[in-house]
């Protein structure tokens, strides 16, 4: 709620005076403030503001603010206006020029150290990083200076996680993930080309709402978003493992929405929401709609290609052979009507039902 | 006295622009301005020896706000190339993605990226919440006859799910939001409050600006449900997936694991609804309303530039068709906005209309005087896309060091933005393009025109009749050419139905194919060499993707991009300038240190300058086969 203090908001909320104590000393570990100043830290969000957010561009395509705003939960309204004080971000400011840098400049002085610094897109190194020119400065320059006051640093999609399609080969400009070049703050990496909406806004959320960076793995990702591959969560998992597989976009197997892995999915590599969360509310991601997972999450995605060839050596889960392997034999049981004893029951159910034509996925795993 | 006044960074557009003006003090013109793309990301460098068929999932990086449509254009691209004709199913979904692009991209630009160059929430706290809800019906009333002129091809939906409120009671608790946010001190994206002081916040009343504010948010919300049609058809957005052939989206009426079924259609089904009344009820009203106030109590009629002399389109929404370079698509096309008009402000009757299709191809091409880039034979000439070169030559500023710019080098070099040209001219693209293209061609009998083009044709007379000016007065303007995209989203969602229509009519057939895969493998080319080019119109103008395979590798490739033609350089041979330049010195400029009449302009373009894609030699030398220079910019 716009001019409302954080106290105000616990209190609207029902949380008690304890609840809001403890989120102000998780704020004051978030922003490494020493203990004496938890108590200043308290007052200021009884009687202040909202987290300020300074959000930066540099090569990018702004696919990650696009995504951010088709959030559902929490709309996108409620969290740039009533949520988080987004001081500055190039794409949605009002003012240009001097008067936004000048306001920037306002902003990092008078919040330093407690700002989030939020960036999407990356640096590029080559020609002094002049192939990316921001108020007649390169880029570079410009992060290096933000990144100083920063409480933390969001690195939005695959440009500033990993570089993205401009560090793919032969990467002309030079172009870097944001973590080669600020060293000293703590960076939640939240990769995806874009990433998913609600995966955007809840990164965000967990930072306002509970004070502190969410959990996150050994890359820097959080964990609760990008533990998971997509393979693991996918609603054609069962294909997979019933060696069900399109050979040609648009046979009949597209039609049955069996698995893409044959036709290159990269979802068996790739750690990311969409199987569970998916996209819009649950609408759909790129594997619903029959097309394969290109692993826009995964680091150096583009020089994994070409997309449609395949994985090579996918193991089945708990069966020695791959996939490729599953699908000769199961071809075979298909037309001869052999068993396969080698493989695991699950496939040897499986193909005792393709002999009877069956396509429900539940009368094969009966 | 002359003052040169630099915006940089220019904001509320996608990627990095900046400009520099000099403005007489006396009489508030605009002498000189400059216009410079700040980035380049090298993606068709990039591109090179891929797999063709991964073309389009790099190009559609090119650009996330207009995201589809690098995608699009490059998988017609391949196909022209390797000679594939779609299915009528895809070409249907495709023509219903584009659509579904042209009213989301038109609304959130009109709203979250230009709204705030007419309207203020600082002078909304003036409004009486109780007129405000009067004007809104009084809006309602006054151009509600605009919505007359779509077409609901499908006629599902029951009755308006958005539509304006018009309560003083929720316009007063909406303003009190908004008056909280002032009074917090954080203004957030609206910072710094100083910014409001401008006088041209004053052209509009106070309760235009809290109805404007209101649908500010209102329209940030809705938006998100517009898009839907992307995530079913392409699983995600931003960024879908296309499949050079067709589209990956089976479709089975028979199983609920199908990408495509008949719960699937509904989804997208309703989302055009909602791309329907975003656009008809809150867009085109907001749009006519303020519009009709700048140009008629304020003559407020600056910005036209380039748009008076050249405008160029490359057509779309085709019918089922073949390919580009066989000149089917030209033939096909549903909004005829393939041509050249010159001298619109003449008047319709005294403007010339040059047709584009096949064989205007070889007649587009690009310089580099004024870019940072150098050709190895001089940069004295232009280049065609297939034989394009691009070697970045970074040569610093006039003023300032080539780390700290303080004023660009017009006379030399200033821009990673190339020049591009049509018979060695250069021209306007955009929606207004489009639409002075599609008007002249009906109205001087050199098309047989279509729904598409009639409707516009009726969408412009209607406007002229409200306005009280005649086309060529009202169009190449500032206002014009906001009001062209707002009256171009309204053609995109009945063409919406249309296809939508179509697609299940096809299905009825018993046709439900998507994709031709009979040269899915790349095995079955040769390792020859093929060329092809793909157009479209982004929502930013006309755009090309041309390339050159060979031994089944991408061997060149490149894209001419909206943006590109209206941000461009100057040329030495001709003293027009681009579109960008052109449009701010027709402009005035009542605060030198805020230029904000000269953003308004800018804005009116909707720039879009993500990833400069020009091809060049990492290693600084000259490559034996010449690849495709390429643009800076994006739709």
């Amino acid at each position: 709620m716009a001019g409302e203090t954080y106290w105000e908001s616990f209190q609207k909320r029902g949380m008690s005076r304890r609840e809001f104590i403890k989120f102000s000393t998780m704020m004051a570990g978030l922003m490494g403030l020493a203990p004496s100043f938890i108590p200043k830290l308290i007052h200021a969000m009884e009687t202040k503001e909202k987290v300020p957010v300074i959000w930066l561009h540099g090569l990018e395509c702004t696919c990650c603010s696009e995504s951010l705003i088709r959030s559902g939960s929490p709309l996108a309204s409620d969290l740039v206006l009533n949520m988080i004080s987004l001081e500055i971000d190039d794409t949605l400011q009002a003012s240009a020029g001097e008067p936004m840098l000048e306001h920037k400049r306002e902003i990092m002085e008078k919040y330093h150290g407690r700002y989030i610094l939020a960036v999407e897109g990356n640096p590029p190194l080559n020609e002094d990083g002049m192939f990316c020119i921001v108020g007649g400065k390169s880029f570079l320059e410009e992060l290096k200076e933000a990144a100083k006051g920063a409480a933390a640093v969001i690195a939005w999609g695959s440009c500033a996680s990993n570089g993205c399609v401009q560090a793919a080969k032969p990467n002309p400009t030079h172009a870097v993930p944001i973590h080669k070049v600020i060293t000293d703050k703590p960076i939640i990496k939240v990769p995806g080309c874009p990433p998913i909406p609600e995966v955007m806004t809840g990164v965000i959320l967990h930072v306002v709402q509970f004070g502190e960076i969410p959990p996150l793995d050994r890359k820097g990702r959080p964990k609760m978003f990008y533990g998971q591959r997509i393979h693991d969560t996918c609603y054609r998992r069962p294909f997979f493992n019933a060696g069900q597989f399109v050979e040609t976009p648009d046979d009949d197997a597209a039609k049955k929405g069996w698995c893409l892995y044959k036709i290159g999915c990269r979802g068996p590599t790739t750690y990311n929401s969409c199987g569970n969360l998916r996209w819009y509310g649950g609408i759909s991601y790129p594997i619903q709609s029959g097309a394969p997972c290109i692993g826009c999450a995964a680091d150096g995605f583009w020089d994994n290609g070409p997309f449609h060839n395949r994985l090579v050596n996918i193991p089945l889960p708990g069966v020695e052979t791959t996939a490729d392997k599953v699908g000769l034999i199961a071809g075979a049981a298909a037309i001869g009507g052999l068993a396969a004893h080698a493989i695991g029951s699950a496939i040897r159910n499986t193909m005792a039902s393709r002999e009877t034509n069956g396509n429900n996925q539940e009368e094969k795993t009966k | 006295m002359a003052t040169r006044v630099v915006v940089d960074p220019v904001t509320r557009i996608e990627g990095h622009l900046r400009v520099e003006v000099v403005v007489d003090e006396k009489n508030q013109r605009v002498q000189d301005a400059v216009s410079s793309a700040t980035m380049w990301r090298g993606i068709e460098l990039i591109l090179r020896g891929r797999d063709p068929r991964d073309a389009w999932a790099f190009t559609q990086r090119i650009c996330g706000v207009c995201t589809t449509i690098h995608a699009l254009v490059s998988v017609r691209c391949i196909e022209d190339a390797l000679g594939i004709q779609i299915p009528k199913n895809a070409n249907a979904i495709r023509n219903i993605m584009l659509g579904t692009l042209y009213t989301h991209d038109h609304v959130v630009h009109f709203y979250h990226l230009h709204a705030l160059d007419w309207v203020s929430p600082v002078e909304a706290l003036k409004a009486d919440p109780v007129k405000t809800a009067e004007l809104q019906n009084v809006i309602i009333k006054k151009y509600g006859a605009i919505r007359d002129l779509a077409t609901d091809f499908m006629g599902t939906n029951a009755y308006p799910k958005n539509f304006p409120k018009a309560t003083p009671s929720y316009y007063k608790a909406f303003q009190d939001k908004v008056k909280a946010l002032v009074e917090s001190g954080q203004l957030g994206i609206f910072s710094p409050a100083k910014w409001w002081n401008h006088p041209d916040y004053r052209k509009l009343p106070p309760e235009v600006h809290l109805m404007a504010v209101a649908h500010y948010l209102d329209m940030l919300d809705l938006q998100r449900e517009m898009v839907i049609p992307h995530v079913v058809f392409g699983g995600k957005n931003p960024h879908p997936h296309y499949l050079v052939g067709g589209m990956y989206s089976a479709i089975s009426l028979e199983d609920m694991n199908a990408p495509i079924n008949s719960a699937r259609l509904a989804q997208v089904e309703a989302s055009l609804d909602r791309q329907w009344e975003a656009v008809n009820n809150f867009y085109l009203l907001d749009l006519l309303a303020i519009g009709d106030i700048y140009v008629n109590q304020h003559h407020w009629t600056f910005g036209g530039g380039l748009s008076k002399k050249r405008v160029l389109g490359f057509g779309d929404f085709p019918e089922h068709y073949s390919g580009f370079q066989d000149g089917d698509y030209y033939r096909k096309l549903l909004y005829h906005s393939n041509g050249v008009v010159e001298d619109f402000a003449r008047g319709v009757n005294n403007a010339k209309y040059y047709p584009i299709n096949e064989k205007e191809l070889e007649n587009i091409a690009e310089y580099v005087q004024h870019s940072w880039f150098e050709y190895a034979g001089g940069d004295d000439r232009a280049l065609h896309p297939w034989q394009g070169e691009t070697k970045p030559h970074y040569t610093g500023p006039r003023e300032g060091t080539k780390t700290n710019i303080k004023y660009l080098n017009e006379k030399g070099k200033y821009s990673w933005a190339k020049t591009p040209t049509w018979r060695n001219k250069v021209a306007e693209v955009g929606p207004l393009a489009r639409y002075m293209v599609v008007y002249t061609a009906v109205k001087q009998g050199h098309i047989k025109p279509t729904w598409v083009d009639e409707m516009i044709v009726k969408q412009i007379d209607t406007v002229s009749a409200v306005l009280g000016a005649p086309p060529e007065v009202w169009m190449p303007t500032t206002v014009g050419r906001t009001a062209a995209r707002g009256l171009e989203a309204q053609v995109a969602a009945s063409v919406n139905y249309y296809f939508m229509k179509q697609l299940i009519d096809n299905i009825k057939q018993g046709d439900t194919t998507v994709a031709n895969t009979e040269k899915f493998n790349p095995e079955v080319w040769s390792t020859a060499e093929y060329k092809g080019v793909g157009m479209t119109e982004a929502p930013r103008g006309a755009l090309s993707h041309w390339v050159v395979i060979k031994d089944r590798k991408i061997q060149n490739y490149q894209a001419i991009v909206p943006t590109t033609w209206n941000v461009s350089p100057r040329l030495d041979h001709s003293p027009e300038r681009s579109a960008y330049e052109a449009a701010m010195m027709d402009t005035e400029v009542k605060v030198a240190d805020q230029p904000l009449e000269v953003l308004r302009t800018i804005h009116s373009f909707d720039p879009c300058l993500a990833c400069s894609t020009h091809i060049f030699d990492a290693t600084g030398k000259e490559r034996a086969v010449v690849h495709v220079g390429t643009n800076n910019i994006l739709p």
